[in-house]
């Protein structure tokens, strides 16, 4: 565990999520990302990434869930009772699964209605960088964006997210359901952002092969629980995170039999 | 039935279909910015013709000072109902929201039965008796003042569902958890589109007390404005426009045709079988969203 010593944007302690009074979703979580950095969240399905997300964003109110225990600051302040739009508002933003764009208006009305909280100028000049990072949006602006492809779509969640302005980006899953060169494409645009504006990035993944080349550290959630957290050099090197995540095993048999005991060891 | 008496029941029927519209666009504003279908649109507009009265008897107010007071009272109560009936049920099932537009209907006729009681009260905007000629046809003034006022409506919304504004509130009616994701504040956009759904409601009460009075009755203008907002399609202020035009045009020349032989309530039987039609054949109405699938 090599904790970076730099300004932490983000920190969460001890996070405990419950949906409707009783479904305990995550169970202590604890995550820093460090200022202009990138980590990522890694976990398999159910897990407890999403959950982790919306803690932070503050989407959990719409689900009925709520954040029982721990603590949440944002560039030391605490975040935990603020409105979703106060979060935004501080410079959070959150790329939902799955995409969710405004499919009935187009990728422009998409960028407008996302500017909620600034002045036109602000937003023209938003929209500009947005539509620099993805020209095709740009070719596509006109068309309702229930109609783009997924790889567009994604673009247009992303572009959208970077019109509140965030110092903090949230995706969750953004290669989910797209073609290998797609997510190799926009994982190369969010490095790009996360290197020429220094925004931060909090990248929630499945596939660890892709996540794991652009962050610089790594955590695995199981469970609800965090069980692993390290650079992203000392995650692809893991035995188990290549083994569960990496479909790096070899003698397929013999680790088969080893799978169930290690796991348990990460539940208790 | 001679071919001029069908024409002018088609053309008056055409502006009172205009007027319908007015209903209607009430019930679109509020479906197309929170997917809600308000069933309390009726209601609504029968008690801003009772505060328009309130304010012009009452107070001794001049007719279009009291109507302008109504909009800004009507605007805030729009406000109110959606802080205290309908936002602790964002995010349940459609049905409880449903029916607690239903309530709201039921519990604004019933107290304005209470307060105002149910005798008929005229309201005089001082248009003349007197019909207008359009070649050989005979039109009621008020009906085309008030088709005049509904398209000038329509303008407006059309403008203002281009704006930011607009933008943002068709961008909640889409995705509720999307728009709180970017920062909008999705409260306070559903608080105003039942407020502007209430401005609507005061001046489609205005027109059409001017016609008929002032009285409960007004509160079955729900009936017409669901069947024209569903025909034209709940999410469309064009839809609805054009639809409350057929629906009128047919009405006007069932009940010239009809009436005589079926002895008067052949309006209301259009009504429903334009309605019952609509959601049978075509659900999405004339010019409705579908929900986009990707192919």
């Amino acid at each position: 565990m090599n904790a970076p010593i730099t300004a932490k944007i983000l920190s969460l302690n001890n996070i405990e999520v419950v949906y409707d009074h009783v479904s305990l979703a995550i169970k202590g979580v604890s995550i820093d990302v460090p200022e202009g950095g990138m980590v990522a969240l890694l976990g398999a399905n159910g897990a407890g990434k999403s959950t982790t997300l919306k803690s932070i964003s503050g989407l959990l109110t719409a689900e009925r869930g709520e954040v029982r225990r721990g603590e949440l600051q944002f560039r030391g302040q605490s975040i935990g009772g603020l409105m979703p739009q106060d979060r935004v508002k501080l410079g959070i933003a959150h790329v939902l699964e799955g995409r969710r764009v405004f499919e009935h208006l187009t990728p422009d009305e998409n960028l407008i209605a996302a500017s909620a909280l600034h002045s036109r100028q602000d937003m023209n000049r938003n929209k500009d960088r947005v539509y620099s990072y993805f020209p095709r949006l740009h070719e596509r602006r006109t068309v309702a964006s229930g109609y783009l492809s997924g790889g567009e779509q994604q673009m247009l969640a992303i572009g959208r997210a970077l019109m509140t302005q965030p110092k903090l980006l949230m995706l969750d899953e953004p290669s989910l359901g797209l073609a290998p060169f797609l997510v190799a494409e926009i994982f190369q645009i969010l490095g790009r952002i996360n290197r020429d504006e220094g925004l931060s990035i909090l990248l929630v993944e499945q596939n660890a092969i892709a996540a794991l080349e652009i962050v610089s550290h790594g955590y695995l959630i199981e469970s609800g629980r965090i069980v692993m957290h390290d650079s992203a050099a000392a995650l692809k090197k893991n035995p188990d995170i290549q083994e569960f995540y990496l479909g790096g095993a070899e003698n397929k048999n013999f680790r088969d039999i080893k799978h169930y005991s290690r796991r348990k060891r990460w539940l208790t | 039935m001679d071919a001029i008496s069908l024409m002018e029941s088609a053309a008056n029927g055409a502006l009172i279909g205009l007027m319908y519209s007015l209903v209607a666009m009430g019930i679109v504003l509020i479906y197309k910015s929170s997917s809600v279908p308000n069933l309390a649109q009726g209601s609504m507009t029968m008690l801003a013709a009772y505060v328009v009265l309130a304010f012009a008897n009452s107070a001794g107010a001049p007719i279009w000072a009291a109507i302008s007071l109504a909009i800004i009272t009507m605007f805030i109560i729009g406000l109110a109902i959606e802080r205290v009936a309908l936002r602790r049920l964002a995010g349940r099932p459609i049905i409880m929201i449903l029916m607690m537009t239903l309530g709201l209907e039921i519990f604004l006729r019933a107290g304005s039965m209470t307060i105002w009681g149910g005798t008929t009260r005229p309201m005089n905007l001082g248009i003349s008796d007197a019909p207008l000629f359009l070649g050989p046809l005979l039109i009621n003034r008020a009906y085309a003042f008030g088709a005049v006022v509904t398209i000038a409506m329509f303008g407006f919304f059309v403008m203002f569902f281009r704006s930011r504004v607009g933008v943002v509130l068709r961008a909640i009616s889409d995705d509720y958890t999307a728009a709180w994701s970017v920062g909008i504040s999705v409260e306070r956009g559903v608080a105003l589109s039942w407020a502007m759904s209430a401005v609507v409601a005061t001046i489609a009460g205005v027109l059409w007390s001017s016609v008929q009075g002032v009285d409960q009755s007004l509160a079955q203008l729900l009936l017409k404005g669901v069947t024209v907002a569903v025909l034209g399609g709940l999410d469309s202020i064009g839809g609805a426009l054009l639809a409350g035009v057929l629906l009128g045009v047919v009405e006007g020349i069932a009940s010239s045709v009809l009436d005589p032989l079926l002895g008067g309530a052949s309006r209301d039987l259009v009504d429903a079988a334009m309605l019952i039609l609509t959601i049978l054949i075509r659900p999405h109405g004339l010019f409705g969203r579908h929900d986009i699938e990707r192919v």
